[in-house]
């Protein structure tokens, strides 16, 4: 009896010290955390939208640029960033972003894709939240598959609304590109999301034209 | 923890015979636990794509092992035997919180790059086995040498794998172009799992044959 108090009481020190503990660490990092998490999302927005920036930029100046440069509107249920350069001296803006997510193979895909301004061709995408396996899906996140998006339109040659996302070797279309090899779970992942928000975006277009 | 019985043989010297310079040379060399006790074989498949990321989990497994080890050590006449096993994953999962909050504060990149694995070092059969097998019954300094001796181990190991799975898989080191993808081919096989077992096996074959287990422990 004696015994069993012993250790109950041991088992509830411990795991109060631990508790305390890993709550002051996460209290401590947290305002670098957020600021991290904030400034990745803003400089992914600004990378696809093809927002002059230099590199190495710190958190504050990254989000001054974009207050700068980008204004938030609503396309109806979707988010719409526009590139306005230099907060509104033109009325037009050069590029939209719109941001997407969904479900990838470990853990939810979030990113923005950018377009021109009548929302068909691609000017940039970026992966920024993601889970994929380190090396294979995650490459999602890396330069040279997303580079592939750039210029493709996501409206197929026949004019419907779609994205494709094919294994490397097939023949390429103006909307799709190479999926990443020993990744298919992520490359079908990520073709689902594009393929939605393609259609998405065009029923929120005409709706909005209406 | 199937490999408790393997990694037992080492531990319970009385302080007096205990020699530092050996437990480095166990965890690093004689006993290295991927090579001889084959542990922690889960992460390694993952993180060795890339030397960069080998190099920082092996310092987030140096840390963890050495910190646990030590924590278990000073603890172990006051933790009680029946729970020891959950007291030894609190103590651990707490340090590799630690590090995995330090990462996301402070090198955000490399924390993105590592993913879930920082956190799968919980469940990282050497951190546990180290704990269990050395900590819970030896004092403090011969534990926290014992803990970064193991961690230093697995670390080479991680690296070691990780040049040779980036030089054939990426024909890159540190992100350095070696191979030039003009003339070289990737070989794919070496970035996906069996190419870590490829490598690893290799690697477990190369260092039996220098340094084959002595006799006795055979015959158990």
């Amino acid at each position: 009896m004696k015994d069993n108090t012993r250790t109950l009481l041991f088992a509830g020190v411990l795991g109060l010290i631990c508790a305390l503990a890993l709550a002051g660490v996460s209290q401590f990092t947290a305002p670098y955390r957020q600021a991290n998490e904030k400034a990745e999302e803003v400089r992914n927005y600004l990378a696809a939208l093809g927002v002059p920036g230099r590199e190495g930029m710190s958190s504050q100046e990254l989000l001054d640029v974009f207050e700068e440069n980008v204004r938030v509107e609503q396309l109806g249920e979707q988010t719409v960033y526009r590139y306005i350069p230099g907060s509104g001296s033109q009325a037009e803006a050069v590029a939209v972003a719109v941001p997407f997510s969904g479900v990838g193979l470990w853990g939810p895909i979030r990113g923005v894709l950018a377009l021109g301004p009548n929302f068909t061709t691609i000017r940039g995408i970026r992966f920024f939240d993601q889970q994929e396996t380190p090396g294979l899906g995650g490459e999602i996140g890396a330069e040279w598959f997303q580079n592939q998006f750039v210029g493709k339109r996501i409206v197929s040659a026949g004019g419907d609304p779609g994205f494709k996302v094919n294994k490397p070797g097939t023949p390429e279309d103006v909307n799709s590109v190479d999926g990443i090899t020993g990744a298919t779970m992520t490359s079908s992942r990520v073709e689902a999301i594009l393929d939605n928000l393609a259609k998405e975006l065009l029923k929120e277009k005409q709706s909005d034209v209406q | 923890m199937s490999s408790d019985s393997q990694s037992r043989q080492s531990t319970a010297l009385p302080v007096s015979r205990v020699k530092y310079i050996g437990i480095l040379q166990d965890g690093v060399y004689r006993t290295n636990p991927v090579t001889y006790q084959v542990l922690g074989i889960c992460i390694f498949l993952a993180v060795t794509t890339k030397v960069e990321n080998a190099l920082v989990m092996g310092f987030a497994l140096i840390f963890v092992t050495a910190m646990s080890n030590l924590l278990v050590s000073l603890l172990r006449n006051t933790i009680p035997r029946r729970i020891r096993m959950i007291a030894e994953v609190a103590i651990i999962a707490t340090f590799v919180i630690f590090f995995d909050q330090f990462l996301k504060a402070f090198y955000w990149d490399m924390s993105k790059q590592l993913g879930p694995y920082v956190a799968l070092i919980i469940t990282n059969c050497i951190v546990m086995g180290r704990a269990e097998a050395f900590a819970i019954q030896n004092p403090p300094l011969p534990s926290l040498v014992d803990g970064i001796a193991n961690g230093i181990g697995y670390a080479l190991i991680l690296v070691l794998i990780a040049l040779f799975r980036e030089l054939i898989g990426f024909g890159t080191i540190l992100g350095y172009t070696v191979l030039s993808p003009a003339w070289y081919e990737r070989n794919i096989l070496f970035i996906m799992a069996p190419g870590a077992f490829f490598v690893a096996g290799f690697l477990i074959w190369v260092l039996n044959f220098i340094n084959p287990p002595k006799p006795a422990e055979v015959g158990k």
